[in-house]
């Protein structure tokens, strides 16, 4: 899986973190005063990305971690069957079939955002 | 280490947090040393509870230490509400100890139980103190503000400022007199008062008289001895998915903390007795 390693310290809300193997995104980031013994500690509260399960995690902000390279893209939607649908990247004009997600509404022409991660897609 | 808790974090049914706050106590201060009070008279203790054949040791308790305080109370406890979390998203149930009330709050914030029952000397339902909203002297209110929360039992009361006696006579708020504990438990069938709904359980220790519990910051007459205080966690603690014992403090000889150690026991051994 792609990633990168970053210090716990550098993570922030909003932001993507690799928690149990899985691609989250943060939404609760809080820290702890280290006081005069034990190091400053942060906790993480986040969302995986393609599983939309909660998980969190608490470290010493200073140590490493695993943040995922995610890529923000855009798409338009060629062909609609059933549940799927067809798209094209607009960067790379590659096309591909993807699961369309509840609650969206996908029709021919409809240009999407969505979030590439080796091969995982999710619509934003 | 709290004596007997002695499983590991993963897997644990119960997980002790410390949290000794002790930053807006209005008189005697000391909270701060409350969850270390409290683990040391709980070493007197037998492991064995008679009365439902348990073995503390077996119940699967975990001492995760304390979460060291720092001068900021908000940021505090954002993060000691997420630690408590932590243990709730683990389907383990957390014990808080205290620590001044106001770290119910953080407890409450994760458990996001349905009621909140309480025993108290106090109504606690200032909107300030002094003010500061986030004072130990509110936390009832306080709690009452969570989305979760619906309504409030305090058990014992017996004091509280004009303005905190008319906010408990809304519906929201149920407030039983130390000498009507005992009659209230004997005719309330709590699993019907409570309807299915989960209640998170706080023992402000000075609900007690302070002849049982003089270890406490603001003492107040006139109040629950500690059988009393037994038979309401007992009563409670079925229906209840957080707990904790605050206001511990250590001016002293250790009476308030062994009671509060206790009664941290008896809400284990009922809640395995249960299970």
């Amino acid at each position: 899986m792609a990633t990168q390693q970053k210090e716990v310290r550098d993570l922030q809300e909003g932001g993507y973190v690799m928690i149990d193997e899985a691609a989250c995104k943060i939404n609760a980031y809080s820290t702890a005063k280290p006081g005069k013994h034990g190091s400053a500690k942060a906790r993480i509260e986040a969302k995986g990305v393609f599983d939309e399960k909660k998980r969190s995690l608490s470290q010493p902000v200073d140590a490493k971690i695993r943040v995922p390279i995610i890529e923000r893209k855009q798409g338009q939607v060629v062909s609609v069957s059933g549940d799927d649908m067809q798209v094209m990247d607009l960067e790379s004009y590659e096309t591909f079939t993807m699961r369309i997600p509840d609650g969206v509404d996908a029709s021919p022409d409809d240009e999407i955002e969505f979030l590439e991660m080796e091969g995982q897609r999710k619509i934003v | 280490m709290f004596p007997g808790a002695t499983d590991d974090r993963d897997g644990a049914n119960f997980v002790i947090v410390g949290a000794p706050l002790d930053a807006s106590t209005t008189f005697q201060p000391g909270a701060r040393f409350g969850p270390r009070r409290i683990r040391h008279f709980a070493t007197t203790f037998d492991d064995y509870d008679h009365r439902t054949g348990r073995y503390f040791t077996d119940c699967g308790v975990h001492d995760d230490g304390d979460v060291h305080v720092w001068d900021d109370v908000r940021e505090y406890l954002e993060f000691l509400e997420g630690t408590v979390r932590d243990v709730v998203w683990d389907d383990a149930t957390p014990l808080l100890l205290g620590g001044e009330h106001t770290v119910s709050l953080a407890g409450v914030r994760a458990v996001e139980p349905d009621v909140f029952v309480c025993l108290d000397a106090h109504l606690d339902l200032r909107d300030a103190y002094d003010g500061n909203p986030m004072n130990h002297a509110c936390v009832t209110r306080r709690i009452l503000e969570e989305p979760s929360v619906e309504a409030a039992i305090i058990l014992g009361a017996r004091t509280g400022s004009e303005e905190e006696w008319e906010r408990a006579n809304a519906d929201d708020v149920t407030v039983v007199p130390p000498e009507d504990v005992s009659d209230w438990l004997a005719d309330t069938d709590v699993e019907s008062l409570l309807g299915g709904r989960e209640a998170y359980l706080s023992v402000d220790i000075d609900g007690a008289d302070p002849a049982y519990a003089p270890g406490t910051g603001t003492m107040e007459p006139f109040g629950l001895d500690s059988r009393e205080m037994r038979a309401v966690v007992r009563a409670v603690t079925p229906h209840t998915t957080g707990f904790d014992v605050v206001e511990v403090n250590d001016r002293d000889d250790g009476q308030a903390a062994s009671l509060g150690g206790k009664l941290v026991k008896e809400f284990v051994y009922q809640r395995a007795a249960d299970t």
